[in-house]
């Protein structure tokens, strides 16, 4: 079977280049989800400062609900300092240190600040955690007092030079360089008392981390590394605490990466279901027309003595053989691809750039059996119908097209359209990214109804259109049209991948900009503040800023604010369900800059124990005002709090807003993110801000008013964007093919229409009249398709039934259609046509 | 799949190569293409079968070589009963005992000329009997052109490839629908001299449909068709007798 296999695909080369280029094409993305999706499960930071500790041992960074993927818990929770001692008189272990990071920047002579870690929140470290780093070269002698310090040799200083630091939030200070410590980007070392009183770490301060450190590191002796992780485990056993040894450590580096990592899982989920519907449909559609273009070697092996099965398995087989020639590259191409698009995220700052992609195996092994499985299956499906015919009519048959669409093809087709329809209405009842992401799926499952009961829906079209011909029409229009009517599968196989991808682009690229545009109102409109101050270099703005802000004359409010993660438990039909989410932190005096729509209750009464919550958490997760909700924080501390009020703009704001006494001690830095400021409107007052921030080091200042070049669309749109790109090139690839070997399939049909006389000017004419047809029922459909679900959007998301976007978009991609459609049967036609005809007959 | 499955031949005497009894098949419509028709085919015989279009001659041929299931009766090939049998069961049965010749050839351009001669044992999972496909090849006159394809050859050379791949499997019997349809005079004598060759000489048994008395008159015996039923059968008669008779058919 193989062998006849090969020799029929031999034959059949042009024809199988569509399904090459759909598998290849597919393998490529499924690899490009795979190698996303292992690398947020298993992907590891580099240990960086941690490199020369045989064993961490760290707080658990993750959030484990029953039967669901970990969430990830970025703010750094803490381990008792007490523990450091115990660990150290461990057998086998040579030093263990509690590790301690906070915020540390060094000003430079001009009021700027040099950086001197990836993290400035973390940059700060006692001198003792040096004993961490993998090869520590240092120049000078360990600081002492409260005015020494060691700096990275890359700052450029020298060892008895004066700098100033500004450390957690103080104002700046002056210290002098005692050591340089050769290791980039490895921070501020103080002596280790300093540091603890710095970062209010030491255990008679009373702060909410006194006590504590961030992680112990432990060095072994050479060897013992294995025995020792052993016994800290057994150390530590029933306290929650990790150890870590290996690439593992990684983690401990930064609790940040962790939530990175479930980024890269969620993208690799909402992409992998998108790129399988995507990939089944394209795979199948060109196994369809190729299958097709074979229909008459199929019959004929029929009618000498092959079983159906035989026919089917024929087709599989030789489908796979094509298969398995485009995986290969293909699969190769899927890593490449998610190098790049690795490349995306860490410019978008979407991604750690020192996070590497994990390349194994296993996403081209699960390629590999997905594609196989879906081709087979494909081919099976496609060749089911010819594979069934009564051997007579197979002969007689396989020159034209089956008499009727299937009825229960088009039934299936039918229901998915009207499913579709019913599952549009979501963004209707909820008001949020995961409700509208529903538009988009609705909008490809119209689309794939649309291919199933096509046939059907173009042939009732196309009867009704030529029943209406005047006598009098031009030969090469009836000729269309008849053909629209006799050859309505190979029609609607060609109309329904084009509607696809108009559907796809707009409801998806719509939803974006819709949900975007709804966002984006939400917060515009609920920011009263005009400026917004940070200090991003700095790790947390300095003590005092807010109250220097508020002496700022013409300033009417000032308040703090930041963002945190929070993981909200609740049950969701019985179900216990965790859900994690940006979290923003507000102070009870946020009144005056920031108006989130409150409902119920009032943001006042924001302090303890308390939160706000978006209308939509409230009703859909039982939190009306008064009641208390089960929070996970940042950290992982389980807290209760009460709902002290319930606001409006969720989209903008997010379900959850924390009181700022809740938050605290909860935090990596104790410190604020920034301050919100609203003023009286004049430029004087904007002035003054300008001044106040520009005469401390490190303080920005930003207007809050949204800026148009795009630097604050949040990522996933970038990354939406990018899917729909690179989608939509696979798509229009797939749809080319598909047109040209569905022109290039009539060759026989274009030699015999000139032998009884039609000019090759007819035929082109004919052929651009179907092309013409072809787009235009194309854009009929897929506007129809996109039309409902993007109306309810937009009336659920802005109040009014038509979504929010750019205008060009419907034009290019009216444009992208009838060029796509005009070309690939453009092309063909005048190829088929240079075949002398009666050469065309006979080989066609 | 093995004899086994059908020990209904187990007979003393030969059974005929094909057995029709009150055969009668209806079409969805109410269109009755076959009406009570019986019918024996003995082995080592050359039986031709006439009549004006639609009158049944394409749909007996489809019924008696199993290519169809006929609504009531009896088919037998060789021995076996295929009423009743499935569209897979058919098809094994038809690849093991029957041998077809087409009117447009049907040879699958994709394969070549041998590939095309051993497809239906390769279908069977049979492996090909090198010295029968040697001698048939030869016979046929296309040895030298077992490696082109099928557009590489004349009508007549595609057609006899067609008897030959038809012979391969050495059925029972072989279904001739028009052999001589779509070729010119010559190839058409050729290929009629195979077939009558073939009986003559190696005792196949095959049974023509055809229009064309001069083709008919090369066989044993000659059913003449009418409205789905047979009107006459003729033993040896000459090309002009066929003429007129269906001349005569046509003018009723």
């Amino acid at each position: 079977m193989l062998h006849l296999a090969l020799r029929m695909a031999a034959h059949r080369i042009t024809a199988l280049i569509a399904v090459a280029c759909a598998v290849l094409g597919g393998a490529a993305l499924i690899t490009t989800t795979g190698v996303l999706a292992e690398s947020g499960l298993r992907s590891q930071l580099p240990p960086g400062r941690l490199g020369g500790a045989d064993v961490v041992v760290a707080a658990d960074q993750e959030f484990r609900p029953s039967g669901d993927l970990p969430l990830a818990l970025p703010e750094r929770a803490t381990v008792p300092a007490r523990l450091v001692d115990r660990l150290a008189a461990l057998p086998g272990v040579t030093a263990a240190v509690g590790d301690i990071g906070f915020p540390a920047a060094l000003a430079d002579a001009r009021g700027g600040i040099t950086p001197v870690a990836e993290d400035p929140r973390t940059a700060g470290h006692g001198w003792s955690s040096t004993v961490l780093l993998a090869d520590p070269r240092v120049e000078g002698r360990a600081p002492s007092g409260a005015h020494e310090v060691a700096v990275d040799a890359g700052t450029g200083l020298a060892v008895g030079q004066r700098v100033e630091v500004v450390a957690n939030g103080r104002a700046p200070a002056a210290y002098r360089v005692s050591a340089l410590v050769h290791a980039p980007g490895a921070g501020v070392y103080f002596a280790d008392g300093t540091a603890a009183g710095l970062a209010a770490r030491d255990a008679g301060s009373g702060g909410p981390r006194a006590g504590t450190v961030d992680l112990i590191g432990v060095r072994a002796d050479g060897g013992a590394g294995q025995r020792v992780a052993a016994a800290v485990r057994d150390a530590v056993a029933g306290t929650g605490l990790e150890v870590s040894t290996g690439a593992d450590r990684g983690a401990a580096v930064s609790p940040g990466v962790g939530s990175a990592r479930s980024l890269l899982i969620l993208l690799a989920g909402s992409l992998g279901g998108i790129v399988l519907l995507i990939t089944g449909f394209v795979v199948a559609g060109a196994l369809g027309v190729t299958i097709a273009g074979q229909r008459r070697d199929l019959a004929l092996m029929r009618a000498v003595g092959a079983t159906p099965k035989q026919i089917r398995r024929l087709a599989a087989a030789q489908s796979t053989v094509v298969a398995a020639l485009a995986l290969v590259p293909g699969i190769a191409a899927g890593y490449l691809l998610a190098g790049s698009f690795r490349e995306l995220l860490t410019d978008r700052d979407v991604l750690p750039s020192e996070l590497p992609l994990t390349v194994s195996p296993l996403p081209a092994l699960a390629t590999l059996l997905l594609m196989v499985a879906a081709v087979r299956l494909s081919a099976r499906c496609a060749a089911w119908r010819t594979s069934r015919m009564p051997a007579t009519e197979a002969v007689a048959e396989s020159r034209s097209e089956p008499r009727t669409p299937s009825r229960g093809r088009t039934l299936a087709g039918l229901l998915l359209i009207v499913g579709a329809g019913a599952l549009s209405v979501v963004p209707l009842l909820s008001r949020t990214v995961l409700g509208a992401s529903v538009t988009s799926m609705a909008g490809i499952l119209a689309a794939i109804g649309l291919a199933l009961a096509g046939p059907a829906l173009v042939r009732s079209a196309g009867e009704a259109a030529v029943r209406r011909l005047r006598p009098g029409v031009a030969a090469p229009t009836w000729l269309a049209l008849s053909n629209v009517r006799a050859y309505a599968l190979r029609l609607s196989g060609v109309v329904s991948p084009l509607a696809m991808g108009i559907v796809f682009v707009l409801t998806y690229t719509l939803t974006q900009t819709t949900v975007l545009a709804a966002t984006s109102d939400d917060t515009r409109t609920g920011t009263l503040a005009q400026y917004e101050l940070t200090a991003p270099a700095l790790g947390g703005l300095p003590d005092g800023t807010l109250a220097a802000v508020r002496d700022v004359p013409g300033v009417r409010a000032a308040a703090p604010a930041g963002t945190t993660t929070v993981v909200w438990e609740y049950d969701e039909l019985g179900e216990p369900t965790a859900e994690s989410a940006p979290a923003m932190i507000l102070a009870p005096d946020a009144r005056g800059v920031v108006d989130l729509g409150v409902t119920d209750g009032g943001l006042d009464r924001l302090t303890g124990a308390t939160v706000a919550v978006s209308g939509e958490a409230a009703r859909t997760r039982d939190a009306g005002l008064g009641k208390r909700v089960r929070l996970v924080l940042g950290d992982g501390a389980r807290v209760e709090a009460r709902v002290v009020a319930v606001y409006d703009r969720g989209l903008g704001f997010g379900p959850v807003v924390l009181s700022r006494d809740l938050a605290a001690g909860h935090t990596t830095t104790g410190l604020d993110q920034r301050v919100l400021v609203r003023t009286d409107g004049t430029q004087e007052a904007g002035r003054e801000l300008t001044a106040l921030a520009a005469g401390r080091p490190g303080l920005a200042l930003a207007s809050t008013a949204p800026d148009t070049t795009g630097a604050d669309t949040p990522p996933e749109v970038w990354i939406n964007l990018a899917l729909v790109v690179v989608l939509l090139g696979y798509l229009l690839l797939s749809i080319a093919n598909k047109l040209v070997a569905a022109t290039a399939q009539r060759r026989t049909e274009i030699a015999a229409l000139r032998l009884v006389g039609t000019t090759p000017r007819q035929i082109r004419a004919m052929m651009r009249r179907e092309a013409a047809v072809v787009a235009a029922a194309a854009l009929a459909c897929g506007l129809l398709l996109s039309a409902v679900p993007l109306a309810l959007l937009g009336q659920g998301f802005l109040g009014h039934p038509w979504p929010a976007g750019p205008a060009w978009l419907l034009p290019a991609v009216a444009a992208t259609v009838v060029l796509t459609s005009y070309l690939t049967t453009e092309l063909p036609t005048r190829h088929a046509l240079r075949t002398p005809p009666a050469e065309g007959l006979r080989t066609g | 799949m093995s004899t086994a499955a059908f020990p209904a031949a187990v007979t003393a005497r030969r059974a005929p190569a094909i057995a029709l009894d009150r055969v009668a098949k209806s079409y969805p419509g109410g269109v009755r293409a076959l009406d009570d028709v019986s019918l024996t085919v003995e082995h080592g015989t050359f039986l031709a079968v006439m009549g004006p279009s639609g009158s049944g001659k394409s749909t007996l041929m489809h019924c008696a070589a199993g290519l169809d299931s006929p609504t009531a009766g009896s088919v037998r090939i060789d021995g076996h009963e295929i009423s009743g049998l499935n569209e897979t069961r058919r098809t094994e049965l038809r690849r093991e005992r029957v041998g077809f010749v087409f009117q447009a050839y049907n040879l699958i351009p994709s394969l070549s000329v041998e590939d095309n001669i051993t497809l239906p044992l390769r279908l069977a999972g049979r492996r090909p009997d090198r010295d029968w496909l040697r001698t048939l090849t030869e016979r046929v006159g296309l040895a030298d052109r077992l490696a082109h394809r099928p557009a590489e050859l004349s009508g007549g050379q595609q057609q006899r490839a067609a008897v030959v791949r038809a012979l391969a499997a050495k059925p029972a019997v072989v279904f001739a629908d028009e052999p001589t349809g779509a070729l010119d005079l010559r190839s058409a004598h050729q290929v009629l001299d195979l077939l009558r060759a073939l009986v003559d000489d190696l005792g196949q048994t095959v049974v023509m449909v055809t229009h064309d008395p001069a083709a008919a008159a090369r066989a044993h015996r000659v059913l003449v068709m009418a409205d789905g039923r047979v009107v006459e059968a003729l033993e040896r008669p000459s090309a002009p007798q066929l003429a007129d008779r269906l001349v005569t058919l046509g003018e009723r």
